[in-house]
């Protein structure tokens, strides 16, 4: 089979189809600590700053070779805009919103601010993709990123006061969800129009919260809609536990999901019945951050041998994940593929 | 199986034997009314569980039942459905939130009578991490089994830790986090208490949602407790290795 280029690869890969070799690409981030000494272009920093932003993206490609671009590095950019309290934290630690000052009471107070999409925290992003798309050119995908109503929703109300609503009233907090999602689709839009070829939905129902129940009353519907409104393929992901509401996702249209090392390969690839494409699942605090090449590799195996159509980390990256094990991550599909080619 | 026919449905999903006989047997002798409390708070109905505290205490039950028969019974249960998959977090906080209404009634009586605390625990959710959902629900379940908790709140530093182990000399210190991002500073905040010299001085505990045992023994932490419940445990077997040292 002819060399692909790495976004003919990773289109294949989200449609299905036939690649030249399993991608390397996280939707989510693969900033590290590392990464940002290397390029000076540390956190906070370059979560603020395009120049900077876009600086420490490319070394997904520069450096461990990876098959996309993604730079949004955290979930926090929207919320910022929005007018959440703010912690940026530093070098070594991710910017994150302080849900126990929740900004919003109820689905009457959700307004979309009318500087939404200049306002620095998610121009910087817009901007970042434009530097990207210019610098790299159209053969490497670049992975947008646009929260979903459900992780927007945490961070304006709070985890506690939103996930008691779900209860106490779900028509509100469907109706919520109703509304929020028009963040999810003014950013996404945005993104699409400054050069994203593929975006990631985080939208954080997970497992360890709430039931897959709740995934199928709260968000399939949503989710369904906006893989038929936007017009690039969506990843959608969800951490943790997720096996239960793998079928229900992969009913919605959306091209993939990305998937927690709580679920095992091959119970995931069953769940969904080739109806959606896989994107995981590296685990993350134990194997990329404390443990060595050869368990990464292993695992990449593990992924590939179960038909998980693109391998990624599992999650965004601890911020002092070690290099070597980045890079293990595409050698360990090289290393795969050569032994597959064998037999 | 019980006199309250709710309960007893409730009970069904408790399924492992050890737990059947532990929690059936502390449920089997109360009266319809403790039943009636921990039903109620399996339910998430605080409201119920408020006004029956009230009527129980003006009838001269003491607060100690009420705690031990009604409320901590209850919960028993709902800490089985969280750990099997039953019921998830917003249920959990809808039996925290009536524990709770039952909790401040009875609260001031329970510190008032003196009795000696089980131990004392140092609770806070890792630096860079906001969420207290665990945390507090382990708070919540440890107040309630009778240990002191002194709580440091959210976006904990390894400095923070020591701080709050010199002021308050705990027994234990409880660490949680909620992402696979920050859980790394478990091990740093560990490492902070090997380093100033007090690792030997305290019992460290870790866990939330991506927490493993495998994580924590990597970590070197002494305990890992995978539910709010199971914390709860946990803290009573290091309070136990800790007298058997201390004697």
């Amino acid at each position: 089979m002819k060399t692909m280029t790495k976004k003919e690869r990773v289109f294949s890969a989200l449609n299905r189809q036939e690649v030249d070799r399993p991608p390397v690409a996280n939707p989510t981030s693969v900033a590290t600590v590392e990464m940002m000494d290397l390029v000076d272009a540390p956190f906070p920093e370059a979560c603020r700053s395009a120049e900077l932003n876009a600086r420490l993206a490319a070394t997904e490609i520069t450096e461990f070779d990876f098959d996309s671009i993604a730079p949004y590095f955290s979930i926090i950019q929207e919320s910022s805009a929005i007018g959440c309290d703010m912690q940026w934290e530093q070098k070594d630690n991710w910017p994150t919103v302080r849900m126990s000052n929740p900004i919003w009471q109820d689905a009457s107070d959700v307004k979309v601010p009318k500087d939404f999409l200049e306002h620095k925290d998610t121009k910087v992003i817009l901007d970042s993709i434009k530097i990207l798309r210019k610098e790299f050119g159209n053969d490497i995908p670049i992975i947008g990123k646009t929260m979903g109503p459900w992780t927007l929703a945490y961070h304006v109300f709070g985890v506690e006061k939103f996930l008691l609503g779900t209860i106490d009233n779900p028509s509100e907090t469907k109706l919520a969800l109703e509304k929020l999602k028009e963040f999810t689709y003014l950013f996404g839009e945005a993104q699409i129009d400054a050069g994203a070829d593929i975006l990631t939905v985080p939208d954080h129902a997970t497992g360890d919260l709430v039931s897959g129940q709740y995934y199928k009353t709260f968000l399939q519907d949503l989710h369904t809609e906006m893989a038929e409104s936007f017009k690039v393929p969506l990843i959608l992901h969800i951490c943790g536990q997720t096996v239960d509401r793998m079928p229900a996702i992969a009913e919605t249209g959306m091209h993939a999901f990305h998937f927690d090392s709580k679920n095992k390969p091959e119970d995931a690839m069953n769940a969904v019945q080739n109806k959606i494409s896989l994107v995981g699942n590296i685990n993350n605090p134990e194997t990329l951050y404390s443990k060595n090449t050869t368990e990464v590799k292993k695992e990449v195996f593990d992924c590939l041998n179960a038909g998980v159509q693109i391998i990624a980390p599992e999650c965004a990256i601890p911020l002092k994940t070690k290099s070597e094990n980045l890079i293990a991550i595409t050698e360990g599909v090289t290393d795969w593929l050569s032994e597959h080619n064998k037999n | 199986m019980f006199e309250h026919e709710g309960l007893s449905k409730e009970f069904e999903f408790v399924t492992k034997k050890s737990e059947i006989k532990h929690i059936g047997d502390s449920i089997k002798n109360t009266s319809i009314k403790m039943q009636t409390i921990a039903f109620a708070l399996i339910q998430g109905d605080q409201d119920t569980v408020g006004q029956l505290t009230i009527e129980c205490l003006e009838e001269g039950i003491s607060a100690n039942e009420i705690l031990d028969n009604g409320l901590l019974n209850g919960m028993s249960i709902v800490g089985v459905k969280f750990r099997d998959n039953i019921i998830f977090v917003p249920e959990v906080l809808i039996a925290a939130r009536a524990m709770k209404a039952g909790m401040t009634h009875i609260e001031p009586i329970l510190s008032e009578s003196g009795i000696e605390p089980q131990g004392k625990v140092l609770m806070g959710t890792v630096k860079g991490d906001l969420h207290d959902i665990g945390k507090n629900l382990c708070i919540m379940m440890l107040r309630g089994s009778g240990f002191t908790v002194y709580d440091l709140g959210v976006d904990t530093s390894p400095e923070d830790f020591a701080d709050g182990f010199e002021e308050y000399q705990p027994d234990i210190i409880g660490m949680s986090a909620l992402l696979t991002t920050t859980m790394p500073n478990m091990g740093r905040t560990i490492q902070y208490f090997e380093d100033v010299g007090l690792r030997d001085e305290v019992r460290l505990m870790v866990g939330g949602a991506p927490v493993t045992q495998e994580f924590a023994d990597e970590m070197g932490a002494d305990a890992y407790g995978d539910s709010a419940i199971d914390a709860v445990d946990k803290a009573k077997e290091l309070i136990l290795l800790l007298k058997d040292l201390r004697d």
